[in-house]
């Protein structure tokens, strides 16, 4: 079966892209280019009719879609459709924040179980229509600093089993620096498969470790 | 004080606190004071609700309720509730152990106390004990789960137990919302055995979420101690949680107003019908006195019997709509019953248009319908011939609908 492609020329030649059913760690420095990654895998796998349940934890939805249409991204045809974003970050600043047809606001990072609700519920649905479903999550590193990671890992247990057990595919951003390597090793282990990203002299790399077609050294991505 | 009515309509002496949930104040008879309830949801269904819900049906009924928050802002849980139209009262009081954590300030205002620093468990244990002191009728704890995971089940439960003997001093009574996520067994079972009742909710799954339920695992002052089975239910938004039948099936002779019942007792009903008569289909979805019902009629003309088995299936109750002056149709009846396979479901039987001349009384349908003296029968009567639509069912009165739902629904719970 064909990959979900990133929209990377040379990352889906060297890979095939993401595999369906597996959960993928993105992790990276800050500017490693993980939402530039993200931003175009979503333009790329929602072109290729799959749908997408994106869980935002670092910036409101209004701002999610400024920065896709800043990037040239027009997601606006997509938004309820095949596009759910489950905010869970406009409560913290904006306590009566209210939800839309897209856009589910949640409590804040420390209610995972309303996130979990929540995500299985959007789940649910897309899976009944019969689409092929990828969850994001930008990122968890808001979730890891906020609760106790014990209870993170937890959380990411339990719904890494969900999508597993319904075919969906799953992507965690992680910003590398911001947790001790315990953290790091222990997210690398609920994951299959890690995609690494850098920044270096000007140009991005990544590498991606854990699939059938692994690339071990760090290429530049294009 | 309000009453939780129930089904009934009617209760031989007040509960306090409620759950304000239909079915558990039933079996439950409320929460009563010096008690601990812990209700355990798994974490693709969540139980926030049954929070929101007991919450609202208390502060409404005049108890004062003391909410110890640490899972949300006390503006963003309040928002909340009101979206499933449960809004605060004066009745309310926060404890805010969320705001310390993500860094936001909170005053302190007559019904909100800010816990300064929520990693400190000593800090957390004793403003809470403290401020159970202020006369409150129910605490609750949204999220209970969240305590030990931020701390650890050690504190959790000697938080519990200290919770418990608080509210036995005190005259009061607590609720604990708390997630499942996997914990060790032996933990949770320590926790559990401190408890007077244990709610579980769960979602009925495989791949996607086919439904949800809610059971009582344990409940320590119901001396009968029944075996309580689980309920489905759904989360409505708003509305609440409504316990959930989810094929009752309307059947009947041709006319004798299986449409006009469907459509009087449900909010969005529609047909499939062509001059009146229906065909294929109706559909409504019936909302009373918290539980929750999807109704579908069948067409009532014999050419469509093939369709009758397929139109019963997986059906829990059923109401046969009888004309009282056609008792030529009751055969016919009967036998709806038997080709929609749902002969020996629980039934109750709608006698339509009693008020009409040649209307047969109650004890004469029974005799011809051969009915047994444990099955109930309801008469039911249009609202206002005089305003029928001859292109929409016509509405019938609504104390019949109400006594011929509340008697299924009773028999179904």
């Amino acid at each position: 079966m064909e990959g979900i492609k990133t929209g990377f020329k040379n990352f889906d030649e060297l890979t095939n892209g993401l595999d369906y059913r597996k959960v993928y760690a993105l992790f990276g420095d800050k500017e490693s280019g993980k939402e530039q990654f993200i931003y175009k895998l979503v333009q790329s796998a929602l072109s290729a009719k799959n749908a997408i349940v994106y869980v935002l934890t670092s910036k409101s939805y209004s701002e999610l879609i400024t920065e896709f249409n800043s990037r040239g991204i027009n997601i606006n045809p997509y938004l309820g459709a095949d596009f759910r974003i489950l905010d869970d970050f406009s409560r913290t600043n904006s306590p009566s924040a209210t939800d839309n047809s897209y856009a589910k606001i949640l409590n804040g990072p420390l209610d995972l179980t309303g996130l979990s609700v929540s995500l299985s519920s959007a789940n649910s649905d897309f899976v009944k229509d019969a689409k092929p479903v990828i969850n994001i999550f930008d990122n968890l590193s808001n979730l890891l600093i906020y609760n106790n990671p014990v209870t993170v890992y937890r959380f990411l247990q339990f719904v890494v089993g969900k999508a597993k057990l319904a075919g969906i595919t799953t992507i965690f951003s992680i910003d590398v620096a911001m947790h001790p390597p315990e953290v790091i090793e222990t997210i690398k282990n609920i994951s299959d498969a890690v995609i690494d990203l850098k920044l270096q002299e000007g140009k991005r790399y990544f590498k991606l470790s854990g699939t059938s077609k692994e690339v071990l050294q760090f290429k530049e991505i294009e | 004080m309000i009453e939780y009515k129930g089904l009934d309509g009617i209760t031989d002496k007040d509960f306090d606190p409620y759950f304000g949930i239909a079915k558990l104040d039933e079996q439950l008879k409320g929460i009563p004071s010096k008690k601990v309830v812990l209700i355990s949801a798994s974490p693709s269904v969540g139980n926030e609700v049954f929070g929101y819900q007991i919450i609202h049906k208390n502060i409404t009924s005049g108890v004062k309720v003391l909410v110890f928050l640490n899972r949300t802002s006390p503006q963003s849980y309040l928002t909340e509730m009101k979206e499933y139209d449960f809004p605060a009262n004066e009745n309310l009081f926060i404890i805010d152990a969320y705001s310390g954590i993500t860094g936001i300030k909170s005053d302190e205002t007559d019904h909100i106390r800010v816990i300064g620093n929520p990693y400190d468990k000593e800090e957390v244990r004793t403003k809470v004990l403290k401020e159970l002191g202020n006369g409150y009728g129910l605490l609750v704890i949204d999220s209970f789960s969240l305590l030990a995971d931020f701390f650890d089940f050690s504190f959790a439960t000697s938080f519990m137990n200290d919770i418990k003997k608080e509210v036995v001093s005190k005259d009061s009574a607590a609720v604990l919302l708390f997630t499942d996520w996997g914990y060790e067994k032996q933990n949770v079972d320590k926790l559990l055995s401190n408890v007077n009742s244990t709610i579980e909710v769960k979602g009925i799954e495989k791949r996607v979420i086919f439904g949800q339920y809610f059971a009582v695992l344990k409940c320590d002052w119901i001396e009968e101690n029944p075996a309580f089975s689980s309920v489905l239910f759904k989360a409505m938004k708003p509305g609440g949680i409504k316990v959930y039948f989810p094929k009752i099936l309307v059947t009947g002779p041709t006319d004798a107003g299986k449409s006009s019942f469907i459509h009087s007792a449900s909010k969005n009903a529609v047909s499939v019908d062509k001059l009146g008569g229906t065909i294929a289909l109706d559909h409504g979805t019936v909302d009373f006195q918290g539980y929750r019902a999807d109704l579908f009629g069948t067409p009532g003309q014999e050419r469509f019997d093939p369709l009758l088995k397929m139109l019963g299936g997986e059906a829990i109750g059923v109401f046969l709509v009888v004309d009282s002056t056609k008792p030529e149709q009751f055969p016919r009846a009967v036998e709806m019953l038997r080709k929609t396979e749902t002969y020996g479901l629980p039934v109750v039987v709608i006698a339509n248009k009693s008020d009409l001349d040649g209307a047969l009384k109650k004890e004469e349908i029974r005799e011809k319908l051969h009915l047994d003296s444990a099955i109930i029968l309801i008469q039911t009567v249009a609202e206002d011939l005089s305003k029928v639509d001859p292109n929409e069912p016509t509405k019938l009165k609504e104390a019949g609908i109400n006594e011929a739902l509340s008697a299924l629904f009773k028999q179904l719970t």
